[in-house]
């Protein structure tokens, strides 16, 4: 089994839900950025996300592209990116670090050279412009137990769902919603499907959303895009193996620095 | 089906999975449009009606006198509704939309005139518009954003990167992933992923159809040489196309700028600053640094400073089809220059790349020898730009007075 798998499922016997959390790597300085990270590692968030910023960001909201703009003026290196965050993934086993980025900068070292610098201590990667019918192009990951993981979307239909189920490695990340990261939380789910719904029906949507997933698969499910609050993470419990919160935190250290991102992990952590 | 959309290396489709059905919805609507004759007929005769097609194969006397080689000819785009080869495609990809049900297009814009463009369709076939444009663009090119704004667009402004074209097509992409029920995304340009480089370089083809018509008629055989500017490479790929395969040599002509130095020109060949990457929803060479982030551009046209460029021509040039060059800011004030002066067409200054790239080489041919060169647009739109680097005094306190009259 991979290893994020089974670090998920470990994790997962008593714990009703993982935190996975993300930050930009260069933003708002790569030093700083290496704090809030180990902030994050430091209160027992289990999965890290580390983006590592790209100028053309096209499935990121308002928030994380800021982000991702601001941190490319610190001129950020994939090749020092990774480096940082295999230090801070062996000072912190007990966690899990995962990449994410777009294309472009990964194709510039390939995939073969990037396996070979992501090594053991990266345990997955997320690129979102990569669709699973590319799938074949990262071999040289998954063959060195480096976990692809893919998106799956609230209109995939089942041939495409199992599609990805059948190359899936380590987890799935499940969007909540049509359109891109940040901006709605819970209330707002789905644009497509559920806007009109109120509230709980919107809930429930979600819920057999995710219901629906489970049935292609026995991967874990993590489940992204517009999750603020503690109550958006509470409405996963019993769906879904992990929560993803990105925008959520650069909008609290946007406002409040370190402190507010302390104070936002404890309340989603509640 | 995503293999779709190759060309070479080059093309094919890199979007998020939250964009893949509207995809795969907009690819089959596009075949199935393609194989009903009415459809092909509608595109021909709203061409033809609304946008006044076919344009003219104007020859120019003065200039083939002056430089003493080849015959020179202009295939008078400019000449289309709106000024310039945009409307081909903004007319065939609205009534696509039209076909499928959408309500609403977005299109992202760089000079505006694709946003026009668009905002004209748009109006004629009672569609909503949303037209993204890079904050730093409207700033240069504020009147295209008052005209979108009287046909009833909404212009949202981007300032987000370098507030320019490849933001704002960043920003037409991300509502596309949460609007596409109701919403069909126009691009401006042969780029973006499948079907977009085909489509747009199939509306566009009418171009080259027509001067292999026009050519025949007028001088008795094809050009020998064929010379357009190339930004995302539209009007490139619609008047090189036809000829693919024919003797005529096929000249794309691109931004030099100001310098070969990075930000200071938009050539995405011939120079080690343009590498291949995938970027934007497809596969292409783009300026981009050596970790992978794409890079500024500048151009005296809006309408050539793109980071990439169509994978139909990056595709063409590597098999030796299309040859590649470039144009300095300062060469193409020239090329404008003489041809206002001498013939009494005033090209935009994308254009104008294409008539420098031509007027270059055409001293150096034979009399028997004929080029054509792909006046894409109507210089009316840069009269700010071109009044500023031609230092028109009279220009300035026309508008100190305008201003002044204004406040009044
Ligand atoms: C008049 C004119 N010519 C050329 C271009 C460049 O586009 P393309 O390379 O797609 O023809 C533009 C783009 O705005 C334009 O307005």
């Amino acid at each position: 089994m991979n290893k994020l798998t089974s670090f998920i499922q470990n994790q997962r016997q008593n714990k009703p839900l993982l935190l996975m959390t993300h930050v930009v790597y260069g933003y708002p300085t790569i030093e700083k950025s290496l704090e809030i990270m180990q902030l994050m590692l430091d209160n027992g968030v289990e999965i890290l996300e580390v983006q590592f910023p790209f100028s053309d960001p096209v499935a990121d909201g308002p928030t994380i592209t800021n982000a991702c703009h601001h941190a490319l003026e610190q001129n950020p290196k994939l090749t020092q990116c990774l480096q940082d965050i295999k230090k801070l993934a062996r000072q912190y086993p007990q966690s899990r670090v995962l990449l994410m980025s777009y294309l472009n900068p990964l194709l510039q070292p390939g995939f073969t050279s990037l396996a070979q610098q992501m090594g053991e201590d990266i345990s997955g990667i997320i690129i979102p412009d990569l669709s699973i019918d590319h799938h074949a192009m990262l071999d040289p990951l998954s063959n060195s137990g480096i976990a692809p993981i893919w998106l799956i979307t609230p209109d995939m239909k089942a041939d495409r769902i199992r599609k990805v189920t059948e190359q899936a490695q380590g987890m799935l990340y499940c969007v909540s919603r049509s359109g891109v990261t940040g901006q709605k939380s819970t209330d707002q789910l789905s644009t497509n499907q559920l806007s009109t719904a109120p509230k709980a029906s919107a809930l429930e949507n979600m819920q057999g959303y995710l219901n629906n997933v489970r049935q292609f698969t026995s991967l874990p499910l993590a489940v992204g895009f517009g999750i603020n609050t503690a109550e958006d993470i509470s409405a996963l419990k019993g769906h879904a193996d992990v929560a993803i919160v990105g925008s959520a935190f650069l909008n609290a250290f946007n406002k409040g620095g370190l402190e507010a991102v302390a104070r936002k992990l404890s309340e989603l952590q509640a | 089906m995503n293999d779709e959309g190759r060309f070479g290396q080059y093309g094919g489709s890199y979007i998020p999975e939250i964009l893949y059905s509207s995809q795969q919805q907009l690819l089959k609507a596009y075949r199935d449009a393609m194989n009903d004759a009415a459809f092909i007929q509608l595109v021909k005769s709203e061409m033809q009606t609304f946008s006044g097609r076919p344009t003219p194969l104007t020859y120019c006397a003065n200039l083939t006198k002056m430089l003493g080689g080849a015959q020179i000819y202009l295939k008078r785009e400019d000449l289309n509704h709106s000024g310039a080869h945009k409307m081909n495609n903004v007319i065939g990809q609205g009534l696509l939309a039209k076909r499928m049900g959408k309500t609403r297009i977005i299109a992202e814009t760089g000079a505006g005139q694709h946003g026009v463009a668009s905002a004209i369709v748009a109006a004629r076939l009672g569609l909503e518009c949303t037209v993204y444009m890079g904050a730093h663009d409207i700033e240069r090119q504020y009147p295209n954003v008052f005209w979108m704004k009287q046909l009833g667009a909404t212009v949202v402004p981007v300032t987000t990167g370098a507030a320019t074209l490849k933001d704002a097509l960043d920003e037409a992409l991300r509502d596309w992933s949460s609007s596409y029920e109701d919403t069909y995304y126009l691009i401006g340009t042969s780029c973006g992923c499948a079907p977009y480089p085909e489509m747009v370089a199939g509306f566009q083809s009418v171009i080259g159809e027509e001067v292999k018509e026009q050519s025949t008629q007028q001088f008795g055989k094809y050009p020998d040489r064929i010379y357009a500017c190339v930004g995302g490479g539209s009007n490139a790929c619609g008047i090189f196309l036809p000829f693919v395969g024919s003797d005529a040599e096929l000249i794309g002509v691109e931004a030099g700028g100001r310098s070969d130095a990075p930000g200071d020109h938009a050539m995405r060949f011939h120079t080690d600053q343009a590498r291949f990457g995938i970027a934007q929803g497809f596969a292409t060479k783009f300026l981009q640094d050596e970790e992978g982030q794409l890079q500024p551009t500048h151009s005296i046209s809006a309408g050539l400073d793109y980071v990439g460029v169509s994978p139909i021509l990056a595709d063409l040039e590597e098999q030796g089809k299309v040859r590649m060059t470039s144009a300095s800011d300062i060469e193409v004030m020239e090329a404008f220059k003489l041809l206002t002066r001498h013939e009494g067409v005033i090209p935009a200054l994308e254009s104008a790349h294409a008539v420098a790239g031509g007027l270059r080489e055409a001293a150096g041919m034979s009399p028997d020898q004929h080029i054509v060169i792909s006046i894409s647009g109507r210089g009316d739109k840069d009269i700010f730009n071109i009044a500023k680097a031609l230092d028109d005094e009279p220009f300035t306190e026309f508008l100190q007075t305008y201003l002044k009259e204004e406040s009044v």
